[in-house]
């Protein structure tokens, strides 16, 4: 589109007309912006409404505990402006209440559901809010960085001794399966370089069985 | 969802009816439940039922080093693997501030467009046993292995490569692996002809996808419906073309389109990226012997690699879609969050659930198929 850059300037002006917003330009399709949760709804209905970001690729999720906040990104595609903008705002960790943009674009549903299950954000009007992928999980969210997976595996799981019988069969025998040097389908050399010397090759084994111990001619 | 935890719902005396699909069914590559309430044979309510298979990927990341992820990307796609080992490099390396050596960047495309190859001839073979044709699954799944066994050779996986790292790729190519490329290019050409006697101008499976779970351009958009599935419905958008990352910029390639947005359209539009894919697959190897250089640039010790703070979204285009990666890091050795954007996320959950209302039960595999959905993508 030849009135791509005009269409981009354009909307860097009417971003710096809305206060408390930052805008940080990173390069001609990447556009920053930093915004107050309070007045992200609006940008986003602006957006898509007369800016034509009709593309919400993505609503990604950031823990950050040291500050109390979570950290929630906005990534909207124009399909006429060829550009993408990251809008990042932060809400506090608690209660961890925001609001639904279901309503300026339906995409968000899937996203805000994620969200929900893996951070325990609550989002205020998205239709469903119900457990999808951690369907039988009743601890606390697993994404957030204070969840530590290894803790959480050690206190509610057994350790289990796993040395059935073929095993201990295989390690007294050596271990390892033996595969023929005719059946290996990547050390054919024709220069024999790389094969060990015939001395210390491992006797041919039976095809079938390869694990049964050699007998002794 | 386990058998033992599965409760049935009490509905009031009524001629409707539930059906639990899945979670292994024709209409998908991967395990996948769908719900459906029916009335007769005809769907009323769809609810698409994932997490199983869940692995927990974008957490597992955090705990590793940038270049032990390398080995976690691929697994979360295992039809079309290249894109995401692609993207999550681009994303580091965005970061780093890298620049990719040219012949790497050949090398990356030559990659994803053979898996872009390899993943519609799954596609059309998964789509045609969907109507009762098993013969393109065979066809499709055999010729999808040779282009295996060129990977195999590249770089000794069939599946997970893990052949990129973050600038650039870990080895050059093998002597006379152009030829053979070209080789395979020229007999899966001569294929193609074959497919479209057996598949596209076959009157079981025109009948059967054509009209069937059909979307117009505006839903698409609203849907967030990406790739494929929405240049079926007649908008030219591309992400190599119209957000070019690596080389695609310099290639010379069109994007298919076709206006009807039903299953017969996407697979159309798939069969026309087939040919396109080979277009740009024979530029790059015309191009590569003449590209002299490193095939990576230096990069710092990737076991103590304290990757600049910041945070990218990484976008390429994989045979399903938009697919994209959301990276922080807040300079440490590992990542601080990794989000990946799956093309299916929409695709398998909120669009499969709109299209199949008001479908029959056996065409409800057949949307999910032409779809091109895949479940690890949506469990990560």
């Amino acid at each position: 589109m030849s009135t791509g850059k005009e269409l981009t300037r354009w909307l860097d002006d009417l971003l710096t007309e809305i206060e408390g917003i930052k805008v940080r330009r990173q390069s001609s399709k990447r556009l920053r912006v930093d915004i107050e949760p309070d007045a992200l709804p609006a940008l986003l209905a602006l957006l898509r409404g007369r800016a034509s970001y009709v593309h919400l690729s993505a609503i990604s999720c950031v823990d950050w505990p040291n500050e109390e906040q979570f950290e929630l990104v906005y990534h909207l595609w124009s399909y006429e402006m060829q550009s993408l903008v990251s809008t990042h705002t932060r809400i506090p960790r608690e209660p961890g209440v925001y609001l639904s943009v279901y309503d300026i674009y339906p995409p968000a549903a899937f996203y805000e559901r994620d969200i929900h299950e893996f951070y325990g954000i609550r989002f205020e009007g998205s239709p469903d809010l119900s457990k999808f992928i951690l369907t039988e999980w009743d601890g606390p969210p697993p994404m957030r960085k204070d969840f530590d997976s290894e803790a959480w595996v050690h206190d509610h799981f057994d350790w289990q001794d796993y040395n059935p019988e073929w095993l201990r069969q295989l390690i007294a025998e050596g271990g390892g399966i033996a595969i023929r040097a005719d059946e290996q389908r990547f050390s054919h050399h024709d220069d024999g370089r790389d094969q060990p010397a015939a001395s210390q090759r491992e006797p041919e084994r039976d095809r079938q069985s390869p694990n049964t111990p050699e007998q002794p001619s | 969802m386990r058998p033992e935890n599965y409760e049935a719902q009490r509905h009031p005396p009524s001629h409707e009816y539930e059906l639990n699909i899945g979670p292994n069914h024709p209409g998908i590559e991967g395990n996948y439940a769908f719900k459906l309430r029916l009335h007769g044979d005809q769907v009323i309510e769809g609810r698409a039922d994932a997490g199983y298979l869940h692995r927990g990927f974008e957490k597992l990341m955090e705990g590793r080093l940038w270049i032990q992820n390398l080995a976690i990307t691929p697994r979360i796609c295992v039809p079309d693997p290249v894109p995401m080992e692609v993207s999550y490099c681009l994303a580091v390396e965005d970061l780093c501030g890298l620049r990719v050596p040219e012949r790497a960047q050949y090398l990356r495309v030559l990659q994803l467009e053979l898996s872009r190859f390899a993943s519609h001839l799954f596609c059309f073979g998964g789509h045609a046993a969907t109507v009762g044709m098993y013969s393109p699954s065979f066809w499709g799944i055999a010729d999808r292995d040779l282009i295996l066994d060129l990977f195999e050779e590249l770089c000794g996986g069939r599946v997970y490569h893990i052949y990129n790292i973050p600038g650039g790729v870990r080895r050059d190519m093998p002597p006379g692996f152009i030829e053979r490329v070209s080789n395979t290019l020229d007999y899966l050409e001569t294929r193609l002809p074959d497919y479209d006697d057996l598949l596209f101008r076959n009157r079981v499976f025109v009948t059967r996808a054509r009209g069937i779970g059909a979307m117009n351009q505006q839903q698409a958009l609203d849907w967030g419906v990406t790739g494929s599935n929405l240049r079926a419905t007649g908008l030219p958008f591309d992400v190599r073309r119209d957000d070019p990352y690596l080389v695609y910029d310099q290639l010379d390639f069109d994007i298919p389109t076709e206006d009807g947005g039903d299953a017969w359209a996407r697979a159309l539009v798939r069969r026309k990226e087939l040919f396109e894919s080979i277009r740009i697959l024979r530029q790059v190897l015309e191009r590569l012997p003449d590209i002299p250089g490193p095939i990576r640039c230096p990069i710092p010790n990737p076991l103590a690699w304290n990757v600049p703070a910041g945070s990218t979204y990484t976008r390429v285009e994989s045979s399903k879609g938009e697919l994209a990666w959301y990276v922080v890091s807040d300079g440490g050795e590992r990542p601080y969050r990794t989000h990946v954007r799956g093309p299916s996320q929409m695709h398998a959950v909120q669009v499969l659930e709109r299209l199949a209302v008001g479908s029959r039960i056996e065409d409800v595999a057949q949307i999910m198929f032409s779809l091109d959905a895949c479940p690890p993508e949506v469990d990560r």
